[in-house]
């Protein structure tokens, strides 16, 4: 197979937004099906990328056989594939538990077609070598989030699916205009292209005006501070596997990855670029958590934790060092698992209680143990309590921070640690722990998919930080970030497998 | 074998913690069959004593910094979860400050390593060895100690024990705050003063600053307290600062001391949580204001308790004295290296011993001497009224070591424990000869009971208590329950203030500390109205900084 394998990412959760809508409207059974059918084969096939990429190395695919500059590339290196099984991993978790969770709602098929259609622009971000169609992805995959940010069509969710829309689209202007002047100094939209295209000499005035275009517009879908303000209300308003998914996945795909695809492998980095990125995920990590902590609504609190958790992966890859790159990618995988987890229990709490209020639950422990445990395993992660994963990854971002001698964000890092801790703590307190209210006498357990998907997240918490130790780190860890680290030969590795 | 050798370490030291460690676990799990025996989710309850043996023994053997903070870390969550267990009304809120002030602490201590890494490039503990020269070593040295501090409850980031111990089940109390934790948080400090750092006097001033300061505040807290488990939570706060205190001096006497003292603390205050939490079993209060005179109903659990009391007060023959008079040797000791500061931290420690005797004889008069508070009745069956083997068989054991640990205190637990940990010779000015006291205290005694004997020949007429004339039975108000002992000492100058400022919790680092967290959250939080023009108009800021900086 080896690079034909490539396009599959796109063209499996396309297929499968398309058969839902022609049959899911007759077909009750359906979009459950094919929704959980086709996460499935995507973590399988982006397990398989992981390994031929191990074996082979980088892969590049021509759509058409058209070759690049004309033609679009898709490009299948180590960063890709760690994204893409990342994504599709939450991807699967969450298929899995909407088969009960969305029950509730009506045409439970519109929700698989936006929810597939979103995959699809996701997996095509991660992919695509063009720069132009990486747009055209990013928005496939932000039109449809705004849709289902809006799923429940209650007011408020109304509301936030237009800030959202709206705040969003401002971002995505500003990544058109970057690209504009891109393609206006170089003529060509291949991102390898570009890169080669581009001399420092000749260019640096509009490379300094694109990154920054491309910072606030990638920023903004990534969330960092002070683009950050639609998070908290667009990601609590969605059903919860689609808050997982929005926070879990899609700030990173969208946001992150294509932040540092850009930067490094096609900009290429300066040192100044670097310490303003740190600067502005130090600040996304404090000013996360000092909102989170003061928060009721659960799931608005775990949305401000993605703002803080971002600030993290961003002030690990803003290093520059191999050992933060490390620590900021690993924290990306970690913080998926960990967050989206969150936000199923969220959505399991809501499921059987009707609320996010932490004031209104209380000793839920008790009649739902599965939701509690895995949500202690996932607070547990998010605070970087050791073994869980999330402590592997911080460990690695403070070690690399202080390797760097950036002793000040190393501790902001702690401070901002500690604080997570405490509004974890407090979650668990007022939602699990204590007496059992009254009027939660009845409750059940949520249902069996729920359940499941909430403890395959559990055990990747419980055994995520073996990813780091010797023999998994190689295929998975290293190859990612050997991407970012050795960003300069992405262009002329892409050029010469096309030829 | 070689992989695990380069991760673990067994010396003289952690193989004296790792053997205590083991035997505090069977005790408290033999004392948890009795006490937790009609609770719910006692599979999850042993579940977690277990673990917490498993990440308590990973702790002590682990050589590698990283490996160690894995089981160390762990243990905080363990500690969270088991406090958990408890059943009074602020549980949750006790769990949650105890882990907050515990896992903050060990988010540090990671800072902490990885200065350590960074100074040296090794995680080895056994060849680190830093002299506390630089700015960034003394960082190390202080992030590393406060996690040690606040496992073992050392100010300032004492305030989660005492709460802990009133809020969590005896058994519970008495495993980690009182034995595991301080074993654990002393072992460490032992470890990074004497071996990864090496200490400039200074920092041995500092620490004996924060043992003395421990020993002093934590004892005046206890004073005032009405709450049997939270009075002994404050004086497992107060024998920290012994340990620190005895660390601090920086000698081999006082060190020997102070790590003689962490297992002796260990032994008598599980003992005293042991008795707290049979007396709550039987009477179902710990408030001292309704228990009273129970010494009758639950006698060997009075004795048990009696013979603790007298170790932790420091009174020989019992091991506490011991210990404490090994410290107080170690402070006189610095005063030849030309530390002028001696006789402070020498009066606190025995003003600090003093004051534990006094709150001591407050809670024996409470709970076990004095008259039964007002309505309150045992359970009716006489055989019901002292608690069952499981549960008084591990604080007699313990009892018995107190004493043995103090009679003995060369020949046992010194020579095998403590001084192969201590390499350098130790030299005592005049060791009180054990022997020949223990005999004349046994022959004094000996001659009280006989005297006492003798005297009960004589016919005795037996009465109800009664104070001028009234029977004590009709006048509940008249009784003295013991918890008002030392209340005047609120009303003392600038005591007086102190205390008041300690009640408004202005030296709870954790309540002060989160008053500045929601500060900033209110602030931030008044800055995000929803308005989304508000919002598009930080985007545009933000980008016109960016390009103000980049493009300038």
């Amino acid at each position: 197979m080896g690079a034909n394998v490539i396009p599959l990412f796109v063209v499996v959760s396309l297929s499968g937004a398309f058969l839902i809508s022609l049959f899911g409207r007759k077909l009750k059974w359906f979009p459950d099906l094919i929704g959980s059918a086709f996460t499935a084969l995507l973590l399988l096939l982006s397990l398989y990328a992981v390994k031929i990429v191990a074996e082979a190395g980088t892969l590049v695919y021509s759509a058409g056989s058209w070759k690049p500059p004309v033609g679009i590339v898709f490009v299948l290196d180590g960063l890709s594939s760690f994204m893409l099984v990342t994504v599709n991993l939450v991807a699967f978790c969450v298929a899995m538990f909407s088969i009960n969770y969305m029950a509730k709602y009506t045409s439970k098929w519109k929700f698989y077609t936006l929810f597939l259609l979103m995959l699809a622009g996701m997996n095509g971000v991660l992919i695509t070598g063009d720069i132009f169609n990486l747009f055209v992805f990013l928005e496939i995959a932000s039109v449809a989030s705004y849709a289902l940010v809006a799923f429940g069509t209650e007011r408020h969710e109304l509301e936030a699916a237009f800030k959202y829309a709206v705040m969003s689209t401002v971002g995505s202007l500003f990544i058109l205009l970057g690209i504009v002047f891109l393609y206006s100094a170089t003529s060509t939209l291949s991102m390898a292209d570009i890169a080669l295209s581009l001399s420092p000499g000749k260019h640096s005035g509009i490379l300094m005006l694109v990154s920054i275009l491309f910072l606030m517009g990638f920023g903004l879908k990534a969330a960092l501070v002070p683009f950050h303000a639609w998070l908290p209300d667009a990601h609590p308003s969605a059903p919860a596997p689609i808050s997982a998914m929005l926070s879990g996945v899609l700030i990173k795909s969208l946001g992150i990855y294509s932040l540092c695809r850009i930067i490094f492998c096609v900009l290429g980095v300066s040192s100044q670029l670097l310490s303003i990125l740190m600067v502005l995920g130090t600040l996304s990590m404090l000013i996360g958590v000092f909102l989170a902590i003061g928060q009721w609504d659960l799931k608005r609190l775990l949305a401000y934790h993605s703002i803080s958790q971002i600030g993290y992966v961003i002030l690990g890859i803003s290093l520059g060092t191999p050992l933060g790159i490390i620590g900021g990618l690993f924290h990306l995988f970690n913080h998926s698992i960990f967050k989206s987890l969150l936000f199923l229990n969220s959505g399991a709490i809501e499921y059987t209680t009707g609320t996010r209020d932490l004031k209104k639950m209380g000793g839920l422990s008790e009649k739902m143990p599965i939701t509690s445990t895995t949500a202690l395993t996932a607070a547990m992660s998010i605070s970087g309590i050791p073994p869980f994963n999330g402590f592997w990854s911080k460990l690695l971002i403070i070690i690399a921070c202080v390797q760097a001698a950036k002793y000040w964000y190393g501790f902001w890092a702690v401070l901002a640690s500690i604080l997570t801790l405490a509004s974890f703590t407090k979650v668990m307190k007022y939602a699990f722990f204590g007496n059992l209210k009254s009027q939660w006498a009845m409750i059940k357990e949520v249902p069996v998919f729920m359940k499941l998907s909430m403890i395959i997240l559990a055990v990747i918490c419980v055994f995520g930080g073996l990813l780091f130790f010797p023999g998994l780190r190689e295929p998975f860890l290293l190859k990612a970030s050997g991407v970012l680290l050795d960003a300069k030969t992405y262009a002329s590795t892409v050029i010469r497998l096309v030829q | 074998m070689s992989l695990f050798q380069e991760y673990f370490r067994f010396d003289n030291l952690s193989i004296f913690v790792g053997i205590f460690v083991w035997f505090f676990s069977i005790l408290v799990t033999v004392y948890s069959m009795g006490y937790m025996r009609s609770e719910k989710r006692t599979p999850q309850y042993y579940l977690y004593i277990g673990l917490t043996l498993i990440a308590s023994l990973g702790a002590v053997f682990a050589n590698n910094l990283i490996l160690f903070m894995v089981f160390w870390g762990f243990l905080g969550l363990l500690l969270y979860l088991l406090i958990g267990f408890g059943k009074n009304e602020n549980t949750p809120a006790t769990a949650k400050k105890a882990f907050i002030l515990i896992g903050g602490t060990d988010v540090l201590m990671l800072l902490g390593i990885s200065l350590v890494w960074k100074l040296t490039g090794l995680f080895e503990m056994d060849l680190i060895s830093i002299p506390l020269t630089s700015k960034l070593a003394v960082i190390a040295y202080l992030c590393l100690a406060a996690g040690a501090f606040a496992k073992a409850g050392a100010m300032p980031f004492h305030t989660w024990v005492p709460d802990a111990a009133e809020d969590s089940p005896a058994p519970v109390t008495a495993y980690l705050p009182a034995s595991l934790d301080k074993l654990l948080g002393i072992y460490f400090l032992a470890r990074i003063s004497l071996e990864m750092f090496r200490l400039d006097s200074g920092m041995n001033t500092f620490l004996m600053f924060i043992g003395s300061l421990t020993i002093v505040a934590a004892v005046m807290m206890a004073l005032i307290q009405h709450d049997f488990k939270r009075l002994l939570g404050y004086h497992a706060v107060s024998q920290v600062g012994y340990m620190v205190l005895g660390i601090g001096t920086g000698n081999p006497i006082g060190i020997a001391g102070g790590l003689f003292h962490m297992l002796n603390h260990a032994i008598y205050k599980s003992c005293l949580f042991f008795s707290a939490g049979s007396v709550e079993k039987q009477a179902k209060t710990t408030n001292l204001d309704s228990l009273g005179g129970l010494a009758k109903y639950m006698p060997v659990t009075f004795v048990t308790f009696l013979i603790a009391a007298f170790a932790i007060s420091g009174i020989p023959p019992f091991n506490g004295f011991v210990s404490k008079w090994m410290v107080y040797q170690g402070i006189l000791e610095t005063a030849k290296t030309g530390g002028k500061l001696w006789v402070v931290w020498l009066i606190s420690a025995m003003f600090g011993s003093a004051l534990t005797l006094a709150s001591f004889m407050k809670l024996l008069q409470a709970v076990f001497l004095g008259q039964p508070a007002q309505g309150r009745k045992l359970a009716a069956k006489k055989e019901n009224r002292e608690v069952g083997i499981l549960m008084w068989l591990p604080g007699v054991i313990l009892a018995f070591l107190c004493l043995i640990f103090g009679i003995f205190a060369l020949a046992v637990p010194l020579k095998h424990f403590i001084f192969p940990v201590i390499l350098e010779p130790i030299r005592f000015f005049g060791f009180w000869s054990a022997g020949l006291a223990t005999i004349l205290l046994i022959i004094s005694i000996v001659i009280g009971l006989l005297i006492y004997f003798l005297g009960r020949v004589a016919k005795l007429r037996q009465t109800d208590p009664f104070i001028g004339g009234e029977d004590l039975k009709n006048n509940p108000q008249m009784r003295i329950s013991g918890t008002e002992f030392y209340n005047t000492v609120q009303e003392i100058g600038i005591l007086k203030i102190i205390y008041r400022l300690a009640a408004k919790k202005i030296f709870d680092i954790y309540e002060v500390s989160s008053k500045i967290t929601f500060g900033f959250n209110r602030a931030l939080s008044y800055l995000h109205n929803g308005v989304l023009s508000t919002y598009l108009a930080w985007c545009l800021l933000g980008m016109g900084i960016l390009f103000y900086l980049l493009l300038r």
